[in-house]
């Protein structure tokens, strides 16, 4: 399946991204493609012309996939004003997240490991300018994620990878279950 | 009191800036309240040098310094804007300046949500353990409908709506009134008496009370602050009409919060100057608020030298100067012989009396106190160091007169901005 992941910092160091580039590995029968959102300007709607060119790339990227991941570390028990900003850019001109399947996972260094930031994440994704299909049925949250992912960025607790895996799996089936009703209510639509 | 009100949106258009100019006018007798543009800010990143944004310095010196924050926010995707939220990142990002700040959350719509939900992310932001802020609990402005709810030149029109806010603001002033009762410290510090009034001390050279010490400092035309020998803003004296105005809020800062990121690299630069012995004075010649003025970067030392701290002495030197441009000192002034000279202009009349001991000019004459030796530093004669000037403001021309208001500070750096 072919997936966007999208990485919700824009530190240069982030356990997030780094979990996503592992998961672009390790799922090697999925094509993954990381999105680091760095070069993403501060989403504003004044802004002159067509949209940045790094936001169309980022819509291309996931308007071509057949479902998102997106990993969101937690600011103030919340999300990063840089994802909460790719949200903005995708949800005004463009709309790519539109019915795509969703799933939130995230890693933090502290015990709630993102877990508040999901949450506020998965009531932005679900509102009218967003609107996509969230993954409800599994929660992925890695707490302590600087004792479990390595310095190779990979992740080193069994237990976690099979989780891991577990929700991977679960969301796949979600996603073609989305994706399927999608295109039968777009089909019903041409009719 | 003194609010600050952040406009929650980078947009040029927005109901909820036209709320809060609505705010500031329609409660000037209540508050002062100042609106702050998020815009100016740069997207929150860890990596980014903090020490060189020099806007989100000055946004958490306001913050600081006011009572109260107020946050108008718009709704994006059911949240708070991404820049809305990029300015807390800042506000919580190796500061605790909105650690228990009272805040209130108001915002504005189109639709009839009224920015609810984002409001209530606002919220539960503004009290997690990184902001900590003293949030007012209830009391929600939720305007919606907003092309409707406002006049053309900004008056909130519907009246159930303006006695929703009136109450609203009016418990947010309350609330801030609690919290200043609970910081009475932090006030008696503010109300500038000091803290023992009877108690005196006695110099070598005689007794002042504690009141007089206060006096003495709000009445020589010079002003002090002092940086203790750990870099931190410890004091400053209560002159009227301050060249640089400084804030109760700011003692305490370490010389890198108390100044404008740029001005920092020099200002360390003359306290470790005066840390190491390698200076005790640095002087700088400059116009600040439309007069010549000097600063004077003193080291402080205890009588074995022991580095205590930088002090720095400013004070406008029109009066002086015009003295001695009309002459005050006649033109002998290189020679000792003008104890007898007649006074220059009508100007000088102040040369011959000494008000407090009568001793007139001959307490000039050697017969000095024992104290003086210790503050031979002031009186040797200090050099212009070009050099250090130039540092300060990134001039190449050395040697030039700084007019530049942007002028580090080694104090505090609070007021050029």
């Amino acid at each position: 399946m072919k997936i966007a992941a999208i990485a919700g910092s824009n530190a240069n160091h982030s356990y997030n991204r780094m979990l996503l580039e592992f998961m672009a590995r390790h799922f090697s029968d999925d094509d993954i493609d990381v999105i680091d959102i760095r070069q993403v300007p501060m989403f504003n709607e004044n802004y002159k012309g067509k949209i940045p060119e790094v936001v169309a790339d980022i819509d291309r990227r996931v308007s071509s996939a057949d479902a998102v991941i997106i990993a969101s570390p937690e600011y103030n028990h919340s999300i990063t004003s840089a994802l909460k900003s790719v949200v903005e850019w995708l949800s005004y001109e463009v709309h790519p997240l539109e019915d795509k399947p969703v799933m939130i996972i995230g890693a933090s260094t502290h015990d709630q490991g993102s877990s508040r930031s999901q949450v506020q994440l998965r009531d932005i994704l679900i509102s009218p300018g967003v609107n996509a299909y969230i993954f409800q049925n599994e929660e992925f949250f890695m707490s302590d994620a600087a004792n479990i992912i390595d310095d190779n960025g990979n992740i080193t607790n069994e237990m976690t990878i099979h989780f891991l895996e577990k929700c991977v799996r679960e969301f796949k089936r979600y996603a073609k279950a989305i994706n399927q009703m999608v295109a039968e209510k777009k089909e019903a639509g041409k009719q | 009191m003194k609010i600050l009100a952040l406009v929650g949106t980078n947009a040029k258009f927005s109901y909820n800036r036209i709320l809060l100019k609505y705010m500031k006018k329609h409660f000037r007798q209540m508050a002062d309240i100042e609106i702050y543009e998020i815009s100016k800010l740069p997207p929150f990143s860890v990596d980014v040098p903090l020490a060189e944004q020099t806007e989100v310095w000055k946004l958490k010196q306001k913050v600081k310094a006011a009572d109260g924050v107020i946050f108008s926010t718009p709704e994006y995707d059911h949240g708070i804007p991404a820049a809305l939220k990029s300015a807390v990142e800042w506000l919580s990002y190796h500061t605790n300046v909105l650690s228990h700040k009272p805040t209130m959350v108001v915002g504005v719509s189109y639709g009839r949500q009224a920015s609810a939900r984002s409001q209530v992310q606002m919220r539960q932001i503004l009290v997690s353990p990184d902001c900590d802020t003293n949030l007012l609990p209830g009391n929600e402005v939720l305007i919606g409908n907003a092309s409707h709810s406002f006049s053309k030149d900004g008056r909130l029109l519907d009246p159930q709506m303006r006695d929703n806010l009136e109450d609203c603001f009016t418990h947010f002033v309350e609330y801030i009134q609690i919290f200043e009762k609970v910081n009475k410290e932090g006030l008696d510090m503010s109300v500038k008496q000091p803290t023992i009034s009877e108690a005196y001390i006695n110099f070598p050279t005689g007794r002042l009370t504690l009141k007089e010490v206060q006096q003495i400092f709000s009445t020589i035309p010079f002003e002090i602050d002092l940086i203790d020998s750990t870099d931190h803003f410890a004091w400053f004296s209560d002159k009227p009409n301050r060249e640089h105005v400084r804030n109760v809020a700011s003692l305490g800062e370490t010389v890198q919060e108390c100044h404008p990121p740029m001005a920092v690299p020099t200002v360390m630069k003359i306290i470790n100057s005066f840390r190491n012995g390698e200076k005790d004075v640095v002087t700088r010649p400059l116009w600040m608020n439309g007069h010549r003025s000097l600063i004077q970067y003193y080291a402080l030392r205890d009588i074995n030298g022991h580095y205590l701290g930088t002090i720095e002495f400013t004070g406008s030197v029109e009066y002086i100067l015009n003295l001695f441009e009309n002459g005050a000192w006649g033109t002998d002034g290189n020679t000792s012989a003008s104890k007898h000279d007649e006074p220059a202009n009508d100007g000088a009349e102040e040369e011959s009396v000494d008000a407090s001991t009568g001793a007139s000019e001959s307490s000039d004459d050697g017969n000095a106190e024992p104290t003086s030796s210790t503050v031979a530093t002031p009186a040797l004669a200090p050099t212009v160091d070009a050099a250090e000037s130039d540092a300060t403001t990134g001039a190449s021309d050395a040697g030039s007169v700084d007019a530049n208001d942007e002028e580090a500070d080694a104090t505090t750096g609070a007021s050029e901005n």
